[in-house]
């Protein structure tokens, strides 16, 4: 292989004679994709070949790459929905009727629904694993504890994006268990009188829309970027996160871009696919005087209602506990600080008990008066 | 205490006994009763007469300032009982002096007026099978006073009354399902129970349809007679316009009408009249033509092209449902169906007609245009497809684009 070579009189060398390409593309190393500080002194085309051959973590092997992919998955998010809602009415009188004519009248606007839907079934699949990710890897003690936190962030977010957004559509079974969500909510003690002030009352009206509209277009996007911006710092803090005691695997950078860009596409496909071949059904308009038979909650929230639905524990106690386990995963750096095998043995049991329990409820959920 | 009505002075009496012994807390009661309490539309009739007052209280009469005086006389400022029924007292009024003391007042244009009540209910009484009875002497027959009641008389917009159009039955039926009371009528008190089981007393009573027709639409309010047989074709068709001019095209039109038969009521009866469901076609014909006869085939014919064209829109209403969830434009196609729909309930009157090319008319368009929303929807369905075929193209530039990217990576590496 060569090392020298004859100057080349490309567009790109045409551009640098106008502009200050290093400079501009220096720019970039803020957002995570360039990982270090670039020279900006020297031409574009060999700041490119030096950053291309420089080592790097990977990025693009399990489980590193569910940050990636979190990444990804938001920005289809917020590209599927910055389309939808140049259409979308957010009033319970025009709400259902602006759905359908997205999803039924303009062109490819089924698509843009359904891979925003698939996109967020996909969000909130992957925070979740990631969380799993690094309880297992014990990455939320110090000095990842801001990594940990966001993450924890970031779950609720990505959850709470899906259950305002399933408002919007104003269909029947979306308005039907979201008005099932919100019992919940609003029986918690001190926080649920608090939430339905906040959401300008109990009863679900324009109210409550417009406010979860807000939420799901306004406010629950930026605390989602600024819990990834808080976890691209840190990575740039602390670097790549593995366990302890492992190395981390390298590689050039030129190949893991290459690999992520491989990698992204594939994903884009499956989302293709199933919004092609599996999209989900559009139901008739939301009727508040008639409860659909048979509303379930989306799959992550099947275990609670397993619970307040089939069990006699009060909605309020169900809600609290749930309340209560969601805040102490998120402080967990600061009351499990223990190290040593056996303390990350005991915690990782205790972690992996509580998940069982979780998942057979699920499928419990899942499974229980289905005909 | 002298002139005081009986159950005054009784009472009186015993609050003076219960005052000398008690003391003057009793006194107050004593004197309210001496003084009678006076009701607004009773006056002191009403002291003698509680059960009266509490019914003409709850009347529209009442409200009005028709008082006991109105129709019965006499004076109602007084507890004398000689004065109270004493001028111009009339008193318990009979029977058949009763049409002619209401009309007093019902039949005067310029007291009605205000009320916006017809003024001919005498005249059209004295037309009617009670009236006509009535004026024979036969005092068994309906007055007003059977229909409205006596005291408390409601008027027929209030829900209480049994006037009301959802209590017209049950009122008619105090005598017309009295077996005993119409032994002598052609049909024995039947007609009550018969009517209750029809489909007109079903849409009324348990469905709330207030078109539906109680006695009085057929009958006649006030000049309340049965329809002779003859009529009872052009009753029906009030309300069944369609069936009678199809009715009337057909063979059976003129051909029952020679057989002293009537046109309606020979199939349908007369006041135990059922759903007519499309299935009767199937079986109505041979009840006079014989199961093997060509008219019950002509029945049969009738019906299936019906049921053909109901199928066909029922389908058609499967697949708009199904386009619907996709979701699929479809409110042009439920315009159709609604169009569809329209033709098929035309066809059944069209039946009346006995003439299956006339049915057919209505079912085959009915079909047709149920043929034609499936195949139009199933065409839009199939346009989907082209979803699929795209996702193939995509997977193809998909595959294309990691080719390359391979490709550019390698080479790429030998370059470094």
């Amino acid at each position: 292989m060569s090392t020298e070579r004859a100057p080349r009189h490309g567009w790109v060398e045409w551009l640098e004679g106008r502009m200050r390409l290093t400079e501009l593309f220096s720019f970039f190393t803020h957002f995570g994709l360039v990982y270090t500080p670039i020279d900006t002194t020297r031409p574009m085309r060999e700041v490119i070949r030096l950053l291309g051959s420089q080592r790097i973590p990977r990025y693009d092997r399990w489980p590193h790459v569910l940050g990636p992919l979190m990444a990804v998955l938001f920005g289809l998010e917020v590209f599927t929905g910055l389309l939808l809602s140049y259409y979308y009415q957010p009033s319970s009188g025009d709400a259902f009727a602006s759905a359908r004519t997205i999803v039924r009248d303009l062109p490819f606007g089924w698509f843009l629904h359904q891979m925003h839907t698939w996109g967020s079934y996909a969000l909130v699949a992957v925070v979740a694993l990631r969380l799993l990710r690094l309880f297992w890897d014990g990455l939320w003690r110090a000095p990842r504890e801001v990594l940990w936190c966001s993450a924890v962030a970031a779950t609720w977010l990505a959850l709470q994006a899906d259950f305002t957004g399933r408002l919007l559509v104003w269909d029947t079974h979306s308005y039907w268990s979201v008005v099932r969500g919100l019992e919940v909510v609003f029986a918690l003690p001190v926080a649920g009188p608090l939430l339905s002030f906040l959401l300008g009352g109990r009863v679900i009206t324009d109210h409550l829309l417009i406010r979860f509209y807000i939420l799901h277009i306004v406010v629950l996007p930026l605390l989602f970027a600024a819990t990834m911006y808080a976890t691209f710092a840190t990575l740039r803090r602390v670097g790549l996160s593995a366990p302890e005691g492992r190395t981390v695997p390298t590689t050039t950078h030129r190949e893991y871009l290459f690999s992520l860009v491989r990698f992204n596409l594939v994903l884009f496909a499956g989302l293709v696919t199933l919004a092609v071949l599996a999209p989900l059904p559009f139901f008739g308009i939301a009727d508040p005087y008639t409860t659909p038979a048979n509303v379930r909650p989306p799959w992550y929230m099947l275990s609670p209602w397993l619970i307040s639905e089939k069990l006699p524990v009060p909605v309020w106690l169900t809600g609290s506990v749930l309340l209560a386990i969601a805040i102490a995963v998120l402080l967990m750096p600061l009351w499990a600080r223990g190290k040593g095998i056996a303390e990350e043995r005991r915690i990782r049991l205790a972690g992996t008990l509580l998940l069982a329990v979780w998942v057979a409820l699920t499928v419990a959920g899942a499974l229980v008066g289905r005909k | 205490m002298s002139g005081a009505c009986g159950l005054g002075r009784g009472v009186t009496i015993a609050a003076f006994a219960l005052l000398l012994v008690s003391g003057p807390a009793l006194a107050q009661t004593g004197r309210a009763v001496t003084q009678g309490p006076v009701s607004k539309s009773a006056g002191t009739c009403g002291t003698c007469h509680p059960s009266e007052r509490v019914q003409h209280e709850k009347s529209a009469h009442a409200d009005e300032g028709v008082t006991c005086v109105s129709c019965h006389g006499g004076n109602d400022a007084t507890l004398d009982k000689a004065a109270a029924h004493g001028a111009g007292y009339r008193g318990r009024i009979t029977k058949s002096e009763e049409p002619k003391l209401c009309a007093s007042c019902h039949s005067d244009e310029s007291r009605m007026r205000p009320y916006d009540l017809p003024v001919d209910q005498w005249a059209l009484y004295e037309t009617s099978g009670h009236g006509k009875a009535l004026a024979k002497g036969d005092t068994r027959v309906a007055v007003c006073s059977s229909c409205h009641g006596a005291h408390e008389i409601r008027a027929a917009s209030d829900p209480a009354s049994p006037t009301f159009v959802t209590n017209i039955p049950r009122t008619c039926g105090t005598c017309h399902g009295d077996a005993k009371l119409m032994g002598a009528t052609p049909h024995k008190g039947m007609v009550y129970p018969e009517y209750m089981t029809s489909i007109h007393a079903q849409e009324l009573l348990t469905r709330g349809n207030r078109q539906a027709p109680t006695c009085v639409n057929c009958h006649g309010v006030h000049g309340a007679t049965p329809p002779a047989v003859g009529d009872v074709g052009k009753v029906c068709a009030h309300c069944h316009t369609a069936e009678r001019r199809y009715f009337a095209s057909g063979p059976h039109g003129t051909k029952l009408a020679k057989a002293g038969l009537s046109e309606c009521a020979s199939c349908h009866s007369d006041h135990a009249i059922q759903a007519a469901l499309p299935a009767r076609l199937d079986t109505v014909c041979s009840v006079c033509h014989g199961a093997d006869s060509n008219e019950a085939k002509l029945g049969r014919t009738m019906l299936t092209d019906y049921r053909g064209a109901d199928k066909e829109l029922e389908r058609a209403a499967a697949i708009i449902a199904k386009a619907d969830a996709v979701p699929v434009r479809t409110e042009d196609y439920q315009a159709r169906l609604e169009e569809g729909r329209t033709l098929l309930r035309e066809a059944l009157p069209a039946a009346h007609s006995v003439n299956p090319a006339l049915v057919k008319t209505f079912t085959s368009r009915a079909q047709s245009v149920g043929h034609e929303i499936q195949a139009e929807i199933q065409h839009k369905l199939d346009d989907l497809r082209w979803r699929k075929i795209g996702l193939l193209l995509f997977w193809f530039y998909v595959v294309l684009t990691l080719l390359v990217l391979r490709r550019f990576r390698e080479q790429g590496a030998r370059e470094i």
